[in-house]
């Protein structure tokens, strides 16, 4: 009986640092079924192809856990992420396409997501409106200007910016610098105070204030880190679809909570990991190709994608509870 | 001249005034009780020293000048630090997390610094290193930890903010008596270093062995400010509950009647698991068996076994002779079982929900209640709430607008407002003035003289060495002694929980 308890305790401290375990594991079972039903999913090219895919929604499900970390919640990012691929597809365009005139374009786009995020978070923790109905309304706010800003689908970016993303530096490919930037930014940011107090207001938001912290500025940074993570997506959306799109993030806005969710980060705030998110967006991605891969006929992708999405959400709280108990 | 002095602070809450007069002054170097009834407005006097409750009028002056809180952080700077009744803790942070959590450290005015912030509860959690108990560590989540593990957290988080005024709401709730002592202690080292500090609490022996001063609050109103010396606690009891209501009378009770046993209701025969060792033991209708020992010794695992909470393990539970399955508390309850929790956060309030709704669902679980009109239901409620006088302002309203012990009070009518065979009683005067103290425990030995039976655990000795016609002692989980008749010392009491600890 001792070594069960003491096994069980183990779990539970593992759990308690790390609770993106559940979803890692799902994330190595996905990766052998892709394995077995097509030993070329992966191949180096596929899993390239994979990361170019899904490094948005992975920034994307980072941004999304920043304001989940404190018990809120931003349905707008998708739209944030529309804006800003606009705006830096039609700031290319104005400003020239030289690599100087990218980048500043680029940054240019990084500054809206800033702005878009605080807006965010000036409504929802300065004006104290509820985030569902808060965020849903500036997303809406948001496309409307990015529909202002590019009113048809199509406007091409420059040749380099996505031969950059989808190419090689240095023999490696340049995606994976992005995945090393993103998961350097995901270690420096845990390490913040402003974490560990964002996940304080999350867990109890009285208490972080009676505690002396400044809740509603804390929030509002939330939601700011939230909005430039948004816009880091969006360059990389920008790289992979080569064109500027009024509406390309909308859809993403409901995976990324299913990213958060699944990587082990509670909704209800206070119990948050980043590189979960990450996992868990590369597990919705692996999904969806072994959905592709074992050969669902297009009409039954849909269904079996959200089946599969349900089966892994359950697989990560069962685990979880079992070792909670 | 004084360090810090509130004059005529008010607070309303919509209708409910909170506070209507408050007086204080605190002398630097001196420990100054609050007492008063539930709800008479400490934790909300303390609340405005602390910045977290804006008050509507009053002038606060400190060193003579007056200034104006306008929130936590501008009292931190004041020099204001506070022990919140309700805690103020992070559940999913550390304990270092917590601790520090108001002046995290930092490098480079970013990034946490773990290593100075373990250093830092390291040395808060060290004069408490022989009483923490098991499973706690820096790096313990605090939501882990018992009720009385958080309660020191915040204790600690309250001394790391190295403040000039130390305002301690109720600290000891849930603390036994090791604990406690390790804490008055501290509060002694930091009086003699010139810090004022106020304290707040139900448990007479602390107050007269720590405090210097006393400010009696009644009704929102502070009434007197006596020295402790020159008191004692009839003189304070009476201007607690004002001259008009006779305390004489309350005193002149003898001993309650002991009713006569009748049969045996419930057998608990070799329950082992997780927290108990070979527990077994009997209780009769009419009887109130008390459970006693150092805090967190398996007392509370007893009554969430039978609950049904925890893991029966390789035990029996005998009703009325019959064995019964109780795997859950839906099982217990509807076997006429009850259990009544101090730990109100954990088991007892539903937050955010209203009174009401935190009044009656066991009678709704029990009466398979489908639909119900809020009126015939609200009568039954406010019947139940009136045997114990609570104070609130109306049902409907949100449970968190009434005070802790208020709080406490709901759960214990929740249960009252269809009888249980069984009563489970996990110290359940938490956080209840001594007046309503003494209320409750009549209303209990009435319950048992219509033959209920009860079993009691109460961190308070004189609480059960007063009520429990029988007391099995505890120790890691095992009983160690009974203490029967003219055994039921706190001598006795004392000298079997510590023998093997
Ligand atoms: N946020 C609130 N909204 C409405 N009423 C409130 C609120 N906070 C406190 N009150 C009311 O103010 C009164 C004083 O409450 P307070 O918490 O100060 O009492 P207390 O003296 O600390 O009591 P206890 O000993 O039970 O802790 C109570 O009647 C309570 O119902
Ligand atoms: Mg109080």
């Amino acid at each position: 009986m001792d070594a069960t308890l003491t096994s069980r305790g183990n779990w539970q401290s593992i759990l308690g640092r790390y609770p993106f375990v559940p979803a890692l594991i799902i994330l190595i079972m996905l990766l052998v079924f892709n394995g077995m039903a097509e030993p070329n999913s992966l191949s180096f090219r596929s899993v390239n192809g994979l990361f170019k895919t899904y490094m948005a929604l992975m920034f994307l499900a980072v941004a999304q856990t920043l304001v989940v970390s404190a018990a809120d919640v931003d349905l707008s990012l998708g739209a944030i992420l529309s804006l800003v691929n606009v705006t830096v597809v039609t700031t290319i365009g104005v400003f020239g396409d030289g690599p100087l005139a990218i980048v500043a374009a680029c940054l240019v786009g990084v500054f809206v997501g800033f702005l878009c995020g605080l807006l965010n978070g000036f409504v929802v923790a300065g004006l104290n409106l509820q985030p569902i109905v808060a965020t849903f309304a500036t997303g809406v706010l948001f496309t409307g200007i990015a529909l202002w800003v590019l009113p048809v689908a199509g406007m091409p970016v420059p040749s380099a910016y996505w031969r950059l993303y989808g190419g090689s530096v240095l023999g490696i490919p340049f995606i994976y610098y992005i995945l090393a930037g993103l998961g350097l930014a995901i270690f420096l940011i845990s390490r913040t105070t402003l974490m560990v107090k964002i996940l304080a207001v999350g867990d109890d938001q009285q208490g972080a204030f009676q505690s002396g912290l400044p809740v509603t500025r804390i929030r509002i940074s939330a939601y700011a880190y939230c909005g430039v993570f948004s816009a880091f997506a969006a360059l990389c959306i920008t790289g992979d679809t080569a064109s500027g799109d009024p509406l390309v993030g909308n859809a993403m806005t409901l995976y990324s909570i299913a990213a958060v969710v699944l990587g082990g980060t509670a909704l209800s705030g206070g119990k948050a990991t980043l590189l979960g998110a990450a996992i868990g967006a590369l597990t919705i991605g692996l999904i969806n190709s072994l959905v592709f891969f074992v050969g669902t006929p297009s009409e039954w992708q849909n269904l079996v994608q959200g089946m599969s999405i349900l089966v892994a959400l359950m697989l990560g709280i069962f685990v979880s509870r079992r070792v909670e108990q | 001249m004084s360090k810090l002095r509130l004059r005529s602070v008010s607070k309303r809450y919509g209708a409910t005034v909170a506070l209507e007069y408050g007086d204080l002054d605190l002398e630097a170097g001196e420990v100054h009780v609050l007492m008063g009834a539930n709800g008479s407005g400490k934790s909300t006097l303390s609340k405005i020293i602390a910045g977290s409750v804006r008050p509507d009028s009053g002038i606060i002056e400190l060193d003579g000048k007056a200034i104006s809180i306008t929130n936590p952080q501008a009292a931190r700077e004041f020099g204001v630090a506070i022990f919140y009744q309700e805690l103020s803790l992070a559940a999913h942070r550390t304990v270092a997390e917590n601790i520090c959590l108001s002046q995290l450290p930092s490098t480079a005015g970013v990034f946490l610094d773990r290593q100075k912030m373990i250093e830092i509860a390291e040395r808060r959690i060290a004069p408490f290193l022989d009483v923490v108990g098991d499973g706690f560590s820096v790096n313990t989540q605090v939501g882990q930890l018992r009720a009385d593990q958080r309660q020191l957290v915040e204790i600690m988080k309250t001394f790391a903010q190295d403040a000039d005024i130390l305002i301690f709401d109720e600290p000891t709730s849930a603390l036994d008596r090791a604990q406690v002592e390790c804490f008055l202690n501290l509060l002694r080292e930091q009086k003699a270093a010139g810090r004022c500090i106020v304290f707040i609490s139900h448990r007479r022996d602390e107050i007269f062995d720590i405090g210097d001063r006393i400010t009696i609050i009644r009704d929102g109103r502070t009434v007197s400010t006596k020295v402790l010396s020159e008191t004692n606690i009839d003189e304070v009891l009476i201007a607690m509950v004002g001259e008009g209501e006779a305390v004489a009378e309350q005193q002149s009770q003898s001993l309650p009647q002991r009713t006569e046993i009748g049969e045996i209701k419930l057998v608990v025969e070799d329950i082992t698991n997780d927290s108990l060792q070979e527990v077994g033991f009997q209780v009769s209708a009419g009887e109130i068996l008390g459970l006693g020992g150092l805090h967190g010794h398996g007392q509370s695992a007893i009554l969430r076994t039978i609950f049904g909470v925890l893991d029966l393990g390789t035990g029996q539970i005998f009703l009325d002779g019959a064995a019964k399955d109780l795997n859950s508390p839906r099982a217990a309850i509807r076997n006429g079982i009850a259990y009544i929790s101090g730990d109100r956060r954990r088991d007892g309030i539903i937050t955010d929900r209203s009174i009401l709704e935190n009044v009656v669902p066991v009678y709704a679980l029990k009466k398979h209640l489908i639909a119900a009109s809020p009126n015939t239901l609200g009568k039954k409620a406010r019947m139940a709430l009136e045997l114990l006088q609570s104070k609130y302002e109306s049902l409907a309203h949100s449970i968190g607008s009434m005070s802790g012990g208020n709080q406490q009070k709901v759960v214990v009518a929740r249960w009252l407002m269809d009888a249980p065979d069984i009563l489970l009683l996990d110290d359940p005067t938490k956080g209840i003035d001594m007046a309503t103290k003494k209320e409750l425990f009549n209303l209990i030995r009435e319950l048992a003289a219509q033959g209920m039976a009860i079993i009691l655990y109460s961190s308070e000795d004189a609480e059960l060495l007063e009520n429990a016609d029988r007391i099995l002692v505890l120790n890691n989980g095992k009983i160690v002694r009974e203490l029967k008749g003219s055994e039921r010392t706190r001598y006795n009491l004392y000298h079997a929980a510590y023998e093997a600890a």
